[in-house]
C-alpha cells in the first residue's frame, strides 16, 4: 500500500534520513521503532507532505506522493496523527471533528455519531475548547479527526507519549479496533512491549538508517534489541 | 564630472547611511520602519549646532550622532523584548512621534538680519555652513564618500570579526543565542543605537547638502524605502544596502523614459526579485559564491 | 458636557471605518501572520477604478460600491499571489518589502489613471446632518456604523457557520494541523486575502462618497490606520480589531478637540508604544512571526 525508497530527508546540511526504505502491507499494522533523535518524526513528516525530501520515493497505492503537500496527501487518503498532536487549540471538539472532514464531499453524520461512539469521552467534551481537554483526551481527538478524513492509511506518531498506562491500554485498543475495521496504521513508538501486542511488521530506524525489519518474533528474538528495547528500564 | 552627476552620486552617499542603518537592523534579525526617524534627528542636531551654534561641522556631526543614538536607545530599551512586526510597529509609532515632535519644534534665533531655526512645519533653512566656507559639489562629494566608506571599511572589519559572527547568530535565531550565552538584551540595544548613530550621520550631511529641511523629509516612505534598499540589495554584505540605493535612485535617473511609469515596472520587478531572492540580490548565498571565485 | 457627547459620536463614526479597516487587516494577519502593506492601496485601487468608471460613464453609487469592492478584491489577490504565496515559509520581511513594492506600484497606477490630486466623488447622500436633540450626526456616519455592524454580523456568520469559516479559524489556530487535516492553507490565505480586500473596498467606498472626494493620500492613510487600530486591539484578534478601531475613532475624536490635529496623532501613537512596550494581558501575544 505504502512504498518508501531510498529517502533522503535533510535539514539544511544534516541528513535526518540516509535512504529509508520501507513498506507497509495493505491491511496491517507495522511499526517503526527507534531510539530519541533517529529520525522517526522526519520519517513520518515526509510521508505526510510535510517535509519535502530530497532524494527517494514515496508510492501509496501505486501513486508518487512525495512532491505532494499535505492536504493533497489527505486527499489521497493517508491522515497523519501527530507526535505533538497539534489540535485547533481555540476550536470546539466538534469544530476539530469538522475540520478534519473539510475534505469530505457528502454529508458525514453518520461518520461523527461513529466517531463519538468510539471515544465517548469526545462525546462529553464536544462542545468544549480543545485546549482545555487533557493529554489523553487530545490524542484521541488527535486520532478522531484524522479518521474523519476516512483515511486508508493512517499514520500514527508515538501516540502513547507522555500518556498514563490507562490511556495507553485505550489507545492501542483503539489501534487494534482500527485494524480489525480495515484501516490499514503504520505506527511510530517508542513503547515497544505495546507495540509488540498489535504490530504485524517491525522496522527500527537508527540514526537515519533502517538497522531491522521482520515480524515480531524475530524482533524479540534478536538479542540486540531485546536489550536496548525490550529489556529491563534503560538508563 | 558635470553638476548632475555629482548631485547624483552624492544622494547616493546620502541615502545609503539610512539604509545601512536598516540593513544593520535587519541582519541583526529586526525589521525597522523608523530609521528615518535618527536620520531627521541627526539633520536637525547637526544643523542647529553650525547654523544656531556656530560649532564646526566635524563637531556638529559627532554630536548629531551622538543625539542619533540616545534617541535610538530611547527607543530601544522599551522594546527591547519585542519581536517581528511588534518591534516593526513600535518603531513606526516612535517614528512618527519624533516627525510630529520636528513639526512642533520652534527655535529660532535672530542672526545679523534674520531669524534662523527650526520653524515647525515651516521647516529649517540656513545650513548654510558648506556655503559659507565654499565647500564645492565636488568637495561635498567626496567627503561624503570618505565618510561612508570609512564606515563600510569598519563594518567589513566586524563581519569578519566574532562581533560580526554573533550578530548573524542573533539575527537568525535569538532564542539559540541566548541560549549560547549571548546577551541578547544588550547586543540588540547596541545595536539599535548603532543604527540611529549612523543614519544621524547621513542626516547630518544631508542637512548641509540641502540647507533646508522639513519633517516632511523623515515621513515613513523614506522609512520604508530605507528598509527596501537594505533588502532588496543583499544581506548578505555591507554593500547590499548600497547596490540598493544604486538601483533605486540609478534606475530612477536612468529611466528618464519611462517616466511615470518607473514605479510600475521597479516595484514589480522588486517584487519578482524577491520571489526569487528573499534575502536580496546579494544574499549569503551569493556573496559566499563570489568569495569562493576571488 | 455636549461637547464630550458630540465628539464622543463622531469618534464612534470614525471608529467604525476604522474597524473595518482593522478587520480587513487583522483577518490577512491572522491566517498568514504578515502584515499586509498593500492593504491600503489596494482599496485605493478599487476606489481609483469606480472614480474612472464614474468619470467616463456616470453610473450610479450601487455600480460604483460593487466596482470598488471587486477592484480591491482583484488587486487583493494580485499581491497575495506575488508577495506573500511565494514566502510562506519565513522571509517575513521579504513579503512585507514586497507588499511595499506593490504599493508604490498602485500609487502610480492611480496617479496615471487619474492624475489630479483630488477627485469629487459622488455623494452618499446629499441632504443635510440628522439632529438628535442638540446632537449632529452626519448621515454617512450612519450608514458606516450600521454597515460596521452588518460585515461584523456577516463575517461572525461565515467564520462561525460555513464550512470555509471552520477552515479559516482553523487555518488561524494552527497552519500545520490544518494542512494535516486536508485544509489547503494556500487556497484559504487566497480566499481570505480577496474577502478582506473586498471588506477593504467597501470601506475605502463608504469613506470616499462620505467625504465626497478621492486623493491618493487614500492608500497609505488607510494602511497606517488599519494597522494602528489592529495592534491597539491586540495583535490577530478579530473582536480586538473592532474595539481596537473604535478606541482609535474615539481618541482621535476627543484629543483633536482638546489638543488639535497632530497632538491627536502623536497621542495615538503614543499609546501604541507605551502598550507595545508594557504588553497588557488582553494584548495577543502571538508571535508575528
Amino acid at each position: 500500500m505504502l512504498r518508501v525508497v531510498d529517502l533522503v530527508t535533510a535539514y539544511g546540511k544534516i541528513e535526518a534520513l540516509k535512504g529509508v526504505s520501507l513498506e507497509v502491507r495493505e491491511g496491517s499494522i507495522t511499526c517503526v521503532l527507534g531510539p530519541n533523535g533517529a529520525g522517526k518524526t522526519t520519517l513520518m513528516l515526509t510521508i505526510a507532505g510535510v517535509l519535502r525530501p530530497r532524494q527517494g520515493a514515496i508510492e501509496f497505492r501505486g501513486e508518487p506522493i512525495a512532491a505532494l503537500s499535505p492536504h493533497a496527501i489527505v486527499a489521497r487518503g493517508v491522515a497523519l496523527v501527530p507526535e505533538n498532536r497539534l489540535v485547533f487549540a481555540h476550536m470546539t471538539v466538534l469544530e476539530n471533528l469538522h475540520a478534519g472532514a473539510y475534505q469530505r464531499k457528502g454529508p458525514y453524520e453518520n461518520d461523527l455519531e461513529k466517531i463519538f461512539a468510539r471515544f465517548p469521552r469526545l462525546k462529553e467534551r464536544a462542545s468544549q475548547d480543545a485546549g482545555t481537554l487533557s493529554g489523553g483526551e487530545q490524542q484521541m481527538l488527535a486520532v478522531a479527526r484524522a479518521l474523519m478524513s476516512r483515511p486508508k492509511l493512517l499514520l500514527m506518531d508515538e501516540p502513547s507519549l507522555g500518556l498514563a498506562p490507562l490511556v495507553v491500554e485505550e489507545i492501542f485498543r483503539i489501534i487494534a479496533e482500527l485494524h480489525r475495521d480495515g484501516t490499514s496504521i503504520l505506527l511510530v513508538e517508542q513503547n515497544a512491549h505495546m507495540a509488540l501486542r498489535v504490530a504485524q511488521h517491525f522496522y527500527l530506524i537508527e540514526q537515519g538508517r533502517v538497522t531491522f525489519s521482520g515480524d515480531p518474533g524475530s524482533l524479540a528474538e534478536d538479542e540486540l534489541i531485546r536489550r536496548a528495547y525490550l529489556g529491563s528500564a534503560r538508563a | 564630472m558635470d553638476e548632475y552627476a555629482i548631485g547624483v552620486l552624492t544622494n547616493i552617499g546620502l541615502f545609503s547611511f539610512v539604509a545601512l542603518s536598516a540593513w544593520l537592523l535587519l541582519v541583526a534579525g529586526e525589521l525597522s520602519f523608523g530609521q528615518q526617524a535618527f536620520f531627521g534627528v541627526g539633520a536637525y542636531a547637526a544643523g542647529i549646532c553650525t547654523a544656531m551654534l556656530g560649532w564646526p561641522l566635524p563637531l556638529a556631526a559627532l554630536a548629531a550622532m551622538a543625539l542619533g543614538a540616545a534617541a535610538a536607545a530611547l527607543v530601544g530599551l522599551p522594546t527591547l523584548r519585542l519581536r517581528g512586526l511588534y518591534f516593526a510597529m513600535a518603531t513606526l509609532a516612535a517614528a512618527e512621534m519624533l516627525r510630529i515632535l520636528f513639526e512642533l519644534f520652534h527655535w529660532q534665533i535672530a542672526l545679523g538680519d534674520e531669524r534662523i531655526g527650526p520653524d515647525g512645519t515651516q521647516g529649517f533653512r540656513g545650513i548654510r555652513w558648506m556655503f559659507e566656507r565654499g565647500v564645492e559639489p565636488l568637495d561635498f562629494l567626496a567627503i561624503v564618500w570618505i565618510l561612508l566608506i570609512g564606515v563600510m571599511v569598519i563594518f567589513l572589519r566586524i563581519e569578519n570579526s566574532r562581533l560580526g559572527a554573533t550578530l548573524r547568530a542573533l539575527g537568525h535565531d535569538p532564542e539559540l543565542a541566548r541560549s549560547a550565552g549571548i546577551d541578547v538584551d544588550r547586543l540588540k540595544l547596541g545595536v539599535v543605537a548603532a543604527g540611529g548613530a549612523l543614519a544621524a550621520l547621513g542626516g547630518a550631511l544631508f542637512a548641509h547638502h540641502n540647507t533646508y529641511i522639513e519633517p516632511r523629509n523623515f515621513d515613513i516612505m523614506l522609512g520604508v524605502h530605507s528598509l527596501a534598499y537594505g533588502l532588496i540589495g543583499g544581506l548578505g554584505t555591507v554593500f547590499g544596502p548600497l547596490l540598493g540605493v544604486v538601483l533605486d535612485i540609478g534606475v530612477l535617473e536612468a529611466t528618464r523614459s519611462l517616466h511615470g511609469y518607473r514605479m510600475i515596472v521597479f516595484g514589480g520587478l522588486v517584487a519578482l526579485l524577491l520571489v526569487f531572492r528573499p534575502r536580496g540580490l546579494l544574499d549569503e548565498r551569493a556573496v559566499h559564491w563570489i568569495k569562493s571565485r576571488l | 458636557m455636549i461637547d464630550f457627547l458630540q465628539n464622543t459620536l463622531d469618534g464612534l463614526a470614525l471608529g467604525s471605518s476604522y474597524a473595518l479597516l482593522a478587520l480587513g487587516f487583522t483577518l490577512i494577519f491572522g491566517v498568514l501572520r504578515r502584515a499586509n502593506l498593500a492593504y491600503g492601496p489596494a482599496i485605493l485601487f478599487g476606489c481609483y477604478c469606480a472614480t474612472w468608471a464614474y468619470l467616463e460613464t456616470g453610473i450610479g453609487l450601487l455600480f460604483l460600491a460593487l466596482i470598488a469592492v471587486a477592484g480591491s478584491a482583484l488587486a487583493g489577490i494580485y499581491v497575495e499571489r506575488l508577495c506573500f504565496a511565494p514566502h510562506r515559509k519565513g522571509a517575513a520581511a521579504a513579503a512585507m518589502v514586497a507588499s511595499f513594492a506593490l504599493w508604490m506600484q498602485f500609487e502610480e497606477l492611480a496617479t496615471l489613471a487619474l492624475p489630479r490630486h483630488l477627485y469629487a466623488f459622488p455623494a452618499l447622500y446629499e441632504g443635510g446632518p440628522l439632529s438628535l436633540g442638540r446632537l449632529t450626526l452626519r448621515v454617512e456616519s450612519l450608514v458606516m456604523l450600521v454597515a460596521a455592524i452588518l460585515v461584523c454580523a456577516a463575517l461572525w456568520g461565515v467564520l462561525y457557520r460555513s464550512r470555509f469559516g471552520t477552515a479559516v479559524r482553523a487555518v488561524i489556530d494552527s497552519p500545520a494541523a490544518a494542512e494535516l487535516s486536508g485544509i489547503s492553507v494556500s487556497a484559504v490565505s487566497l480566499r481570505v486575502f480577496a474577502l478582506a480586500s473586498a471588506i477593504g473596498g467597501l470601506t475605502g467606498f463608504l469613506i470616499v462618497s462620505g467625504d465626497q472626494q478621492l486623493t491618493p493620500m487614500l492608500g497609505m492613510w488607510s494602511t497606517l490606520k488599519g494597522m494602528l487600530a489592529m495592534m491597539l486591539g491586540g495583535l490577530g484578534s478579530l473582536p480586538g480589531a473592532i474595539a481596537g478601531g473604535v478606541a482609535l475613532g474615539l481618541l482621535e475624536a476627543h484629543s483633536q478637540w482638546y489638543l488639535g490635529p497632530q497632538l491627536r496623532d502623536f497621542i495615538a501613537y503614543l499609546l501604541l508604544f507605551i502598550l507595545l512596550a508594557v504588553r497588557p494581558p488582553w494584548m495577543n501575544t502571538r508571535s508575528a512571526y
